[in-house]
């Protein structure tokens, strides 16, 4: 329980959520208030806490695939892939080229898809009401690709481990490319509207600001690391997957404040463009699934695989006593590792900039609360 | 006898009227508020109740009557009920002395714009009570951040109104008009296109005034959930939303009056345009949306949609002929041309609210105080001296 | 200077207010009347599971293997069979499929080696009652009744 001890007449104690429209889910904060300075916040999460790492431990090492999904349930398909990467690794698996190139088209599919989401919500916390719109329609026509590929659009089970379950369909490259070929001209319309707009740039400039330290004390990764100018990037610090053969930038920000935020994840959509676009043309050919057996017993060991998801560092520590099962899944999930910097970043600012910075750390509950 | 019925009956029968009718339309604004968001968010919008949605301000109002009162057991019973009535009375007094048309008016009194300025002061009583009476902390935050935020827009504003009525020479509303039609010229753009600027300070004011997007603060849906009337419910939360709606449609009329000539049709001056712009014009426009009526009627495929199509058809077209009468157009025309300014100054309204991101609290006062005030007073100023000289 | 008159004259703001304008044109209306224009989903859609039946003879196709039972990860599956004593087979009796519980990842269809179980195109699956959810043997054949709407 938080302590009360605080209370003072001075001050107001608010508490935001675990009801309300911009907590995105089931987070709940409690404010201390001095009008409408905020003093200090404290989070209390586990709301949509359903022990997805005990599940774990009693389904079969390919049974569980479909739960990680649900965890962060906008970016799907990255945690099926670090899932799938980390069991692979403790079986010495690797997928075969082809399987690793659609994971990748996927994965970065993904990532858009997972921003575009973060894009929308975000602008309507800070009031502007219509790029939600624009941004899921968007996000729809990826989302497109997701159903004509594994039947399923949100919480996808694309991959299996050691491959892939699905072949790509006829038409996938060409659906692929014309989605690449459509959304710059859309990016560009939704920075037309936020960007340069003076209203925007009071609500983002200068607000929550976290330091490159702040950062790496908390152990906060993805866009708001990058934010900050950290140049980290799994996908280039500890390649998975491909993606050393991939060409592409990291964009980072300077002041580490919202609007930098908005500005790297804009830029990441960009760059997820540029290695789909590249993936896509050079698609090889041949098998989609690696050697593995129908039962799968890894040998007795550990290992922890964490890839770049939308949100950051995301992190899986797998044990196997060589049983059908996970002796133990402990999962490290950006959000819920974010989401520590709050308090820093909140104090000192007002009521408003609370939601735009819960907003601007892109926090998904089902992973906070897993 | 026949000076009785024109200083009692007809105020009367108008008020009644307005009092009746505008609940209904304020309802009709609601629906076409939702539309155009759609429009602008590329969706459908209402498409379930009635043809195109056309039925669900019906629907809501109905839905909000007979919706259970709660009234939170904290909170203050007596302030509680008063407050959402009296910004509806308010809201809806103001009413009373817009110049809808050359007749049309409960009442031209000689200090009009000064009686919806007091109105409106008084409005804000209503918002500010309903926050501190719901004893609830979101509430209590949106009352304060309301009574702050109109109380400064209002000196803006009341800059930008000054600067009009100087130009003016009068406060009673059919005065303003008139003084328009004199000067051949909309205020907005006298004094050597000088008098813009209070136009448009007074249209930020005005958005900031009845708390629209980009300035809805006192009831940021993201922050504060429904801000001063988050404990609002039902036919009480009703009330406060007729009088945000009703407060749009009067300061759209006082930006009408002040500086958009009124009920008078652009340029009244030049004879040539009287007829295709007080024939032609009312006329297409309605023949047009009857003629957009009838093509919806006949994609619409259950048998009450297609009767409720072809009667807003015959409406339309029915008023489009109306138009072109020359007796019954001398009557409406005014009207007409006052309604079709406000509903301009609506859309942009609701286009703001579709495009712009909310302002944060301290950059709103800052706008209001370091922006909107001096401006305010330097055109007052600017305008004043080169009226001086004009003199 | 520039950056000045830009700042003036509000044009960010202009802008934004002409992308919005811009997309209100009739035919960029992206959302659908659901149910009286019905999506059309992907050949691969993971919706309603359907228990094949063999067309030349309406036998069913399912070897009563229990193959999907063990596969799903939520164990929802339950299948019985007996064996025929003159064919000396194993013959379905009942299938259960609770689809309240499902997740439609589909392992239990990449499980089953004769396809006789498969996810469908179908994405109504409300009903009012809980029991409603659990499908037999029956409902898995010839699909659930179709969805009828009054509008
Ligand atoms: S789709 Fe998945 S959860 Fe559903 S029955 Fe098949 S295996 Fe089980
Ligand atoms: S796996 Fe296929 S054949 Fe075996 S029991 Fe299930 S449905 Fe029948």
């Amino acid at each position: 329980m938080p302590d009360v001890t605080f209370l003072d007449a001075n001050e107001l104690v608010l508490n935001m959520g675990p009801q309300h429209p911009s907590t995105h889910g089931v987070l709940r904060v409690i404010l201390k208030l001095d009008g409408e300075k905020v003093l200090g916040c404290e989070c209390v999460i586990g709301y949509l806490h359903r022990g997805v790492e005990k599940i774990a431990e009693n389904r079969t090492w390919m049974q569980f695939a479909p739960y990680v999904d649900r965890m962060d349930y906008v970016a799907a398909v990255s945690n099926g892939l670090g899932y799938c990467l980390a069991v692979e690794k403790l079986m010495s698996v690797e997928a075969p080229p082809r399987a690793q190139a659609v994971r990748v088209i996927l994965t970065e599919l993904n990532r858009i898809t997972s921003h575009l989401l973060w894009l929308g919500t975000h602008a309507l916390d800070i009031g502007a009401i219509t790029p939600v719109f624009y941004c899921f329609r968007e996000r729809e026509e990826a989302l497109k690709i997701f159903e004509n590929y594994c039947g399923a659009r949100l919480t996808t089970h694309a991959f299996r481990i050691g491959g892939l379950q699905y072949e790509t369909y006829d038409t996938f490259e060409k659906e692929v490319l014309a989605f690449c070929d459509m959304f710059p001209a859309k990016v560009d319309e939704y920075e037309e509207l936020l960007t340069g707009n003076r209203i925007w740039l009071g609500r983002t400039r200068g607000v929550g600001i976290l330091t490159a330290e702040d950062c790496k004390d908390f152990g906060v990764t993805g866009p708001v690391l990058r934010a900050s100018g950290v140049e980290w990037d799994l996908r280039k610090a500890q390649p998975y997957s491909g993606y050393e053969k991939y060409d592409f930038a990291i964009p980072t920000g300077r002041n580490g404040d919202t609007f930098d935020r908005y500005i790297v994840r804009i830029q990441e959509m960009r760059q997820s463009l540029r290695i789909i676009r590249q993936a896509v043309e050079g698609l090889p050919t041949g098998p989609i699934m690696g050697k593995v057996p129908k039962v799968m017993k890894p040998p007795v060991g550990e290992c922890y695989v964490s890839i770049e998801a939308p949100k950051g560092e995301l992190g899986y520590f797998v044990v196997s006593d060589n049983s059908t099962q996970p002796y133990r899944v402990r999962v490290r999930p950006p959000s819920f590792v974010n989401l520590q910097a709050l308090d820093r970043m909140c104090r000192g600012s007002l009521i408003a900039d609370v939601v735009a910075i819960i907003g601007t750390i892109d926090i998904v509950l089902g992973e906070v609360d897993r | 006898m026949e000076a009785l019925l024109a200083t009692y009956l007809k105020p009367l029968v108008m008020t009644a009227v307005i009092i009746l009718l505008f609940p209904l339309i304020a309802g009709y604004i609601t629906l076409a508020e939702r539309k155009v968001l759609a429009d602008f968010q590329v969706r459908l919008g209402l498409m379930r109740v009635g043809p195109y949605g056309f039925l669900q301000p019906i629907a809501d109002a109905v839905k909000l009557l007979l919706k259970e009162d709660i009234v939170p057991s904290a909170a203050d019973r007596w302030i509680f009920w008063l407050a959402p009535v009296l910004s509806t009375v308010t809201a809806l007094t103001a009413f009373s002395v817009l110049p809808l048309g050359p007749n049309l008016q409960v009442a031209d009194v000689n200090i009009g714009l000064l009686v919806i300025l007091s109105l409106s002061s008084v409005g804000i009583l209503g918002t500010i009570l309903g926050g501190w009476a719901s004893n609830s902390h979101y509430s209590l935050l949106g009352s304060l951040r309301s009574a702050a935020q109109m109380v400064s827009y209002e000196v803006a504003m009341g800059f930008a109104i000054v600067s009009g009525l100087m130009v003016a020479g009068t406060l009673s509303m059919q005065g303003i008009v008139k003084a328009q039609f004199d000067r051949q010229i909309w205020f907005a753009f006298s004094n050597y296109g000088l008098m813009f600027i209070p136009f448009v300070t007074y249209s930020i004011a005005a958005v900031a005034e009845t708390n629209r997007a980009p300035f809805d603060l006192p009831e940021a849906e993201s922050e504060l959930v429904a801000g001063f009337h988050t404990e609002y419910s039902g036919f009480r939360w009703a009330l406060y939303f007729l009088a945000e709606y009703a407060n749009m449609f009067v300061v759209s009329s006082i930006a009408v009056t002040l500086f958009l000539g009124g009920w008078l049709r652009p340029f009244a001056n030049i004879e040539a345009l009287r007829h295709p712009l007080d024939f032609a014009f009312p006329a297409g426009l309605f023949g047009l949306i009857g003629v957009g009526c009838a093509i919806g009627m006949r994609r619409r495929t259950v048998a009450v949609d297609k009767g409720i199509m072809a009667v807003l058809a015959m409406a339309m077209l029915g008023a489009a002929a109306a138009f072109l009468v020359p007796m019954i157009n001398a009557a409406i025309i005014g009207p007409f041309w006052f309604l079709f300014k406000v509903s301009v100054i609506l859309y942009c309204f609701i286009w703001y609210r579709g495009t712009f991101p909310r302002f944060r609290y301290d950059q709103l006062m800052r706008v209001g105080w370091k922006y909107m005030i001096p401006i305010g007073m330097g055109a007052l100023i600017v305008n004043g001296l080169v009226l001086l000289k004009a003199r | 200077m520039k950056k000045f008159l830009r700042a003036v004259f509000l044009v960010d703001l202009i802008e934004g207010l002409w992308v919005t304008f811009r997309n209100q044109k009739p035919s960029l209306i992206y959302t659908e009347q659901y149910p009286a224009e019905r999506p059309k989903v992907a050949e691969r859609y993971r919706g309603a599971p359907r228990l094949n039946i063999n067309p030349d003879n309406g036998e069913t196709l399912c070897i009563a293997c229990n193959l999907c039972a063990l596969a799903c990860p939520e164990r929802l599956i339950v299948v019985t069979s007996e064996r025929n004593e003159e064919t000396r087979r194993k013959e379905l009796t009942t299938f259960t499929y609770d689809t309240s519980r499902c997740m439609f990842c589909g392992l239990c269809e990449d499980a089953c080696p004769v396809d006789a179980l498969e996810l469908t195109q179908d994405f109504e699956l409300a009903t009012y009652t809980r029991e409603g959810q659990i499908w037999d043997r029956q409902m898995l054949e010839e699909g659930p009744r179709p969805t009828q709407y009054t509008h």
